[in-house]
């Protein structure tokens, strides 16, 4: 198993400078394995089964080798994505061998963040206190909790959702000028059915029903723009960023919302574009 | 004496304007007894159309009286007076008011089915309404494909879909020819002698010659109402 560790990213940005500038050399039978991301492997030219040697300082002295045993496409990491991800994996002893001072004894430790994956989750904040009163100084806290990177999303979410409501009221004002100008439009007929002897109420209905289907219609195919753009858009990003990072996802949710805000808002432009004309009579109507 | 169909007794209505209110109609009286045919003539504006829209429940009178088959017609709420214009009265327009999206069969059965006839009634009786107006052939036609006279034609036609007791034209002859409007008249003429009493307002001398009822009007007020 490898421990998943987790150095900086400057560690690891070291790393694979490293790997980098030290030249390739005949290896020892039992060098280690290490797992490199793909991103490495191709800026690199590596393959499984390369021999390498990686140092903690620039100058590559006290280098190691290791072997190439793996090549792993990186978990996406958004704060990050526009950096290549040129990481390398390697087990915690090993780790340990190479960023330590041989010197300082004390130096083999000097790990400053490492994952520990739980068997249940839900143990997470009763660990982070176990970890908290064994361990003075270390900090342990849940992934899953909101942190200063989580924040950073937390507030896009809101300019997001601030700009959605700006774009959900904008159209809702378009909607209804439509609207007016489609029953505006239709002044003639309403007037021809109100002699005719419907019911405001009965045409009202009509209308209500012809906005709902516009509305579900634009909404359907709303969703149906944004899932096919949703394609093109993560792809080409995640072309030019050379990441498996989602930047653009069409949940269940959001379809579900985007059909709950567009149908009562057809409904309401249609009944707010009608009334004008209901309320007249069919005499002030045809005239 | 008949039964009345329809009754205004010293009806008036006026229009409030941003200029001041216009009197349309003045203390009109008037009854148009079951089967009567009568026109009602006068130079523009003094108030013909507003009565017909008073007589036809469409427009409620400011003040007066108004009695449809014995019902008075200001105390209806609007939806009662839907139904009263669905299934007692017909209307028909200088300008046909045919709905410009359905075929001439579909502008007939339209008011049939708002009545809730069933659709095998409903194909018999609009078929049987195309053939009266003789226009059985040109059913599935919309009205951009109808001549004037055959629109207004559909129209008497769709205005008859329910079998009123009165049918209320205005100006029917007003936007065609002198042979197209004779043979409409001639529709009317035929529709009355079938027992449905007709209210005709027109500036046709002629037209209006053909009723035996003649009411004049000037100023919004019935002037003269003579019977031959």
């Amino acid at each position: 198993m490898f421990a998943a560790s987790r150095p900086r990213a400057a560690t690891w940005g070291l790393i694979a400078a490293l790997l980098v500038s030290v030249p390739l050399v005949a290896a020892p039978a039992e060098a280690p394995g290490i797992l490199i991301s793909r991103q490495l492997a191709e800026a690199r030219h590596l393959a499984v089964g390369d021999e390498v040697r990686l140092a903690a300082e620039p100058s590559g002295t006290a280098s190691r080798q290791f072997r190439v045993v793996g090549i792993y496409e990186p978990t996406p990491d958004p704060l990050r994505f526009a950096q290549p991800p040129l990481d390398v994996r390697l087990h915690l002893p090993d780790l340990l061998a190479l960023t330590g001072d041989p010197a300082d004894a004390a130096s083999q430790d000097a790990v400053t963040a490492i994952n520990v994956a739980l068997a249940d989750p839900a143990d997470a904040d009763a660990f982070a206190r176990d970890v908290a009163g064994r361990l003075p100084g270390v900090t342990a806290r849940a992934t899953s909790s909101p942190d200063a990177r989580t924040n950073t999303f937390v507030v896009i979410e809101r300019f997001h959702t601030a700009i959605a409501f700006v774009t959900v009221l904008g159209s809702a004002v378009f909607l209804l000028a439509l609207m007016v100008m489609l029953v505006d439009e239709r002044r003639s007929t309403v007037a021809i059915l109100r002699l005719m002897g419907f019911t405001r109420r009965r045409i009202l209905l009509q209308v209500c029903a012809e906005g709902a289907l516009i509305a579900l219609v634009g909404a359907a195919g709303g969703v149906l723009f944004a899932i096919a753009v949703q394609g093109l858009f993560n792809r080409f990003f995640q072309w030019r960023y050379d990441t498996a990072l989602v930047f653009l996802r069409v949940t269940p949710a959001v379809v579900w919302r985007s059909l709950v805000i567009a149908v009562p808002l057809g409904i309401g432009a249609s009944l707010a574009a009608s009334w004008s004309l209901l309320r007249r009579t069919g005499a002030g109507l045809h005239r | 004496m008949t039964a009345p169909v329809v009754e205004a007794r010293g009806v008036s209505r006026v229009f409030p304007m941003q200029a001041g209110a216009v009197t349309a109609l003045a203390d009109v009286s008037l009854r148009v007894s079951a089967g009567e045919y009568l026109s009602i003539v006068g130079p523009s504006g003094c108030g013909k159309s507003t009565l017909l829209h008073v007589l036809g429940c469409v427009d409620v009178p400011t003040a007066g009286a108004l009695r449809f088959q014995d019902r008075d017609v200001a105390t209806l709420p609007d939806a009662e007076r839907s139904r009263l214009r669905l299934r007692e009265i017909g209307f028909v327009f200088q300008r046909f008011f045919l709905l410009p999206m359905l075929t001439a069969w579909e502008n007939v059965e339209l008011p049939q089915a708002e009545a809730g006839i069933a659709r095998a009634e409903r194909r018999a009786r609009t078929a049987e309404l195309l053939d009266y107006v003789g226009l059985a052939a040109r059913a599935g036609h919309r009205p951009s494909e109808l001549s004037g006279g055959e629109m207004q034609r559909v129209a008497i036609a769709r205005a008859l879909a329910n079998r009123p007791r009165l049918l209320l034209a205005d100006e029917p002859t007003g936007e065609l020819d002198q042979t197209t409007g004779g043979q409409v008249a001639d529709l009317l003429d035929r529709l009355h002698g079938d027992g449905t009493a007709v209210v005709v307002v027109t500036h046709d001398a002629v037209m209006a010659e053909r009723a035996p009822r003649l009411v004049h009007m000037r100023d919004g007020r019935i002037v003269e109402d003579s019977t031959r």
